[in-house]
């Protein structure tokens, strides 16, 4: 009897302790969370103010006054106005589009099949290829910039010592305006290729790691079965791995979204604001030119497009089974 | 990397939320455009000043010595210098100001002050008046420094982008050109500059003659040459900009004419591409357009550039050599200091005494604020360049408040300018878009 009082007791000591900690790791981080609830809440609030931090404003949180409220003010500017910065943003949204769009489909068009490979050779070479193609994606995008902009340099980088050598004419790959292809301006072009190779091991490595999750007797079923090693990929592997296929989309179409630091250091935006994107947009407009309203406002619409095209992909490449 | 929006956002509201945590209290209305403010006694108690400027080595170098012989002189006072890269310190200033946590004394350009007066404090009138300021100081320098009738700081520099060139004499004298030229007109220039050019093997520009299409440079030589020709890029009550002008068409033609006589490619030789001062000290330049401020920076990056070289001014581009500067790096007094006194006794003593302004231009390189320093012995003996300004140095006017002069500049200006010098835009497609941008920028 004692014995069972006794084990109860020690059972209800065990819940509260139990309870005791949840509370103490919970509410920290829900305090944590609501602090970011709350500064996001601010953001949301600074869209329809014209607010910048160098006026003192009115009396609440400075807003008003002369960081007066506009309403939707930023949004109709964003779509018809004819300020520089309404320009800027259309601009950059273009820019930020395009970059996206080509980004994707050659990060996939250059991870899939080196995964593949990757995944096929001997296990004695598998490492030091995969540790080779990763290395990229270790440094620093700042130093990768840096890397590519000496490459691109007109006069002395190895591009175009290359093309002189074979006897074609130099390009001023990051500050020609005129020079494009389909439809893309060239700088544009050289900037997706320094992010590209930057960017490419991740996908590489998430890629092979779903190759391997594939169970072996699937594929060898197929071969047994006369499919040769593309038809085994595309009717096999290519289908079980969707799950991966859409999570690497989605990474990937976040990270184009959301491209800064190789822009910033490489071209900042130019020539003629052809790789101008919207983070780089943002950041001049909240910290060079203090329109922090602004900048809020085209947070908020970057915000709504990553959301809008994150939903959309889950929905087009999302499956239900599992293997 | 793949959060960097929900970043954005964090770092944008948290510096804003911080931004309403602390009130900034508003400035005292001054009386007379002058707040009164006790004369300083020496400090019973010790005081510390903290004191903020964008990093520049020369600058600093030029501070030190200065605050150490303040020190010396005021053992109760204490200056502590904080130094943040340009692009940080922007950032600092923006986040600090709205919340009150700013340095006593804060390094400022001219032009920033008409963005950040609501949270400067003024001058004090028995440290200085608007017309002794006006005395004490050329005319653009401390035009920066008065906003609405007000003085909220005094300037230790005269910011000028006008004029000054860099000046390769090694490619002088390999190209057989006389040094010192004798340009009496802009046409000279060029003439010699055709005969700096250098190109390689594939017909890309490896030397620029007159390499001009920087931002600076493109933005001060456009502004001079309408008012040289006798234009104006304001309206009657400067309320607005007036830059589709016969005025500025000519000049824009200009530029593009230099352009078309091969003085300078700028696909290759830009802002972005070989910055005039890059390039200049790794030898891809003769002829370099860059304000006098560009050689402590470009012997201080580029220590082994071996040509001899010198700075020199070009000839105006018709009648007085009118131009307009935008003030110069200064220093201001925050609101919030609970030792205004001291900081502005500080501020009078590295800024308006002959001495120490003299120390300062020297150390950092820069053309003096004041006429009493520029016309200085010292001065012309470190820094020859200086006595070939000072006939030009009194023609130069502030180029006016305006409520976002870096966005007119560097977004509207020059990038309008340098697509017309590149073949991307017509001239009267740039004009027409600067006028309309520019004016955007008062709504």
């Amino acid at each position: 009897m004692n014995l069972t009082i006794g084990k109860r007791k020690s059972k209800g000591g065990l819940v509260i302790a139990k309870r005791h900690f949840v509370t103490s790791v919970t509410l920290p981080l829900l305090l944590y969370e609501s602090l970011g609830l709350f500064v996001l809440g601010w953001a949301v609030v600074l869209m329809f103010f014209d607010y910048s931090p160098g006026r003192l404003g009115g009396p609440i949180l400075g807003l008003g006054g002369s960081n007066p409220f506009v309403g939707l003010g930023h949004f109709i500017q964003m779509i018809k106005g004819t300020s520089v910065e309404a320009n800027l943003f259309r601009i950059s949204l273009r820019n930020t589009l395009i970059f996206a769009v080509a980004v994707l489909p050659l990060n996939l068009a250059i991870t899939l099949p080196l995964a593949w490979l990757l995944e096929s050779i001997g296990t004695r070479f598998k490492a030091l290829y995969r540790t080779i193609y990763f290395l990229p994606v270790l440094t620093s995008s700042v130093g990768v910039a840096l890397i590519w902009l000496s490459m691109y340099d007109p006069q002395a980088g190895w591009i175009n010592a290359i093309i002189r050598a074979v006897g074609g004419s130099p390009v001023a790959w990051l500050s020609d305006p005129r020079a494009g292809f389909a439809n893309v301006s060239v700088a544009m072009w050289a900037v997706i290729l320094a992010y590209l190779w930057q960017d490419y091991g991740y996908n590489m490595v998430i890629f092979i790691a779903a190759l391997q999750g594939i169970p072996q007797e699937l594929k060898e079923a197929a071969l047994i079965d006369g499919a040769n090693p593309w038809q085994a990929f595309r009717k096999i592997s290519l289908p079980l791995i969707r799950p991966t296929m859409l999570f690497v989309c989605v990474m990937t179409m976040l990270s184009s979204f959301q491209i800064f630091d190789i822009i910033q250091v490489m071209t900042n935006g130019d020539p003629n604001n052809q790789t101008q994107v919207l983070m780089l947009d943002i950041y001049k407009s909240a910290f060079r030119y203090q329109n922090m309203g602004w900048a809020a406002a085209e947070s908020f619409v970057l915000f709504l497009i990553v959301m809008g095209v994150t939903i959309l992909q889950m929905r087009l490449l999302r499956t239900e089974w599992e293997y | 990397m793949k959060h960097k929006i929900l970043t954005l956002l964090f770092v944008l509201t948290f510096v804003l939320t911080a931004c309403g945590t602390k009130a900034t209290p508003a400035p005292t209305e001054p009386a007379g455009g002058q707040a009164p403010v006790a004369a300083v006694t020496e400090p019973a108690e010790p005081v510390v000043l903290r004191m903020w400027v964008h990093t520049n080595n020369a600058f600093i170098a030029g501070y030190e010595p200065l605050i150490a012989a303040y020190k010396s002189a005021h053992p109760n006072v204490d200056i502590q210098l904080e130094n943040f890269d340009y692009e940080l310190y922007l950032q600092t200033l923006q986040t600090a100001m709205p919340a009150g946590e700013e340095a006593d004394i804060l390094q400022l350009f001219g032009t920033w002050t008409s963005q950040y007066y609501e949270r400067l404090a003024p001058v004090p009138a028995d440290v200085m008046t608007i017309e002794q300021a006006k005395q004490t100081f050329y005319a653009a320098p401390i035009g920066g420094y008065i906003v609405n009738d007000v003085l909220y700081g005094m300037p230790q520099e005269f910011n000028m982008e006008y004029g000054g060139v860099l000046v390769n004499r090694t490619k002088f004298e390999a190209a057989g050109l006389t040094y010192p030229p004798s340009w009496q007109t802009m046409d000279d220039v060029l003439a010699d500059a055709q005969k700096l050019v250098e190109k390689d093997a594939s017909d890309m520009m490896s030397t620029a003659g007159f390499h001009f299409t920087s931002a600076d440079p493109t933005w001060a030589s456009f502004l001079a040459g309408i008012k040289q020709r006798g234009g104006d890029y304001w309206n009657a009550d400067r309320t607005g900009f007036t830059f589709n002008t016969p005025e500025a068409r000519a000049h824009v033609q200009w530029m593009v004419d230099a352009v078309k006589a091969g003085v300078v490619d700028p696909i290759v030789f830009n802002d972005s591409t070989n910055f005039v001062i890059d390039a200049f000290f790794q030898g891809k330049v003769g002829i370099g357009y860059i304000g006098a401020w560009a050689i402590a920076e470009g012997q201080a990056n580029f220590p082994d550039f071996a040509d001899k070289w010198d700075y020199a001014y070009l000839p105006s581009i018709q009648g007085d050599p009118v131009f307009v500067a935008d003030s110069g790096w200064g220093l201001t007094v925050s609101p919030n200091s609970k030792n205004q006194a001291v900081a502005w006794d500080f501020i009078k003593f590295v800024t308006t005494d002959v001495a120490n302004a003299t120390q300062w231009n020297i150390a950092s390189g820069t053309i003096p604020a004041m006429p009493a320093v520029a016309e200085s012995a010292d001065i012309a003996s470190a820094m020859p360049w200086v006595p070939k300004a000072l006939n030009i140095l009194p023609f130069g006017q502030y180029m006016g408040s305006m409520p976002d002069r870096d966005l007119v500049m560097y977004e509207i200006i020059y990038p309008h300018i340098l697509n017309v010098l590149q073949g991307v835009e017509t001239v009267d497609q740039a004009l027409e878009a600067i006028d309309t941008e520019a004016n955007s920028t008062f709504e």
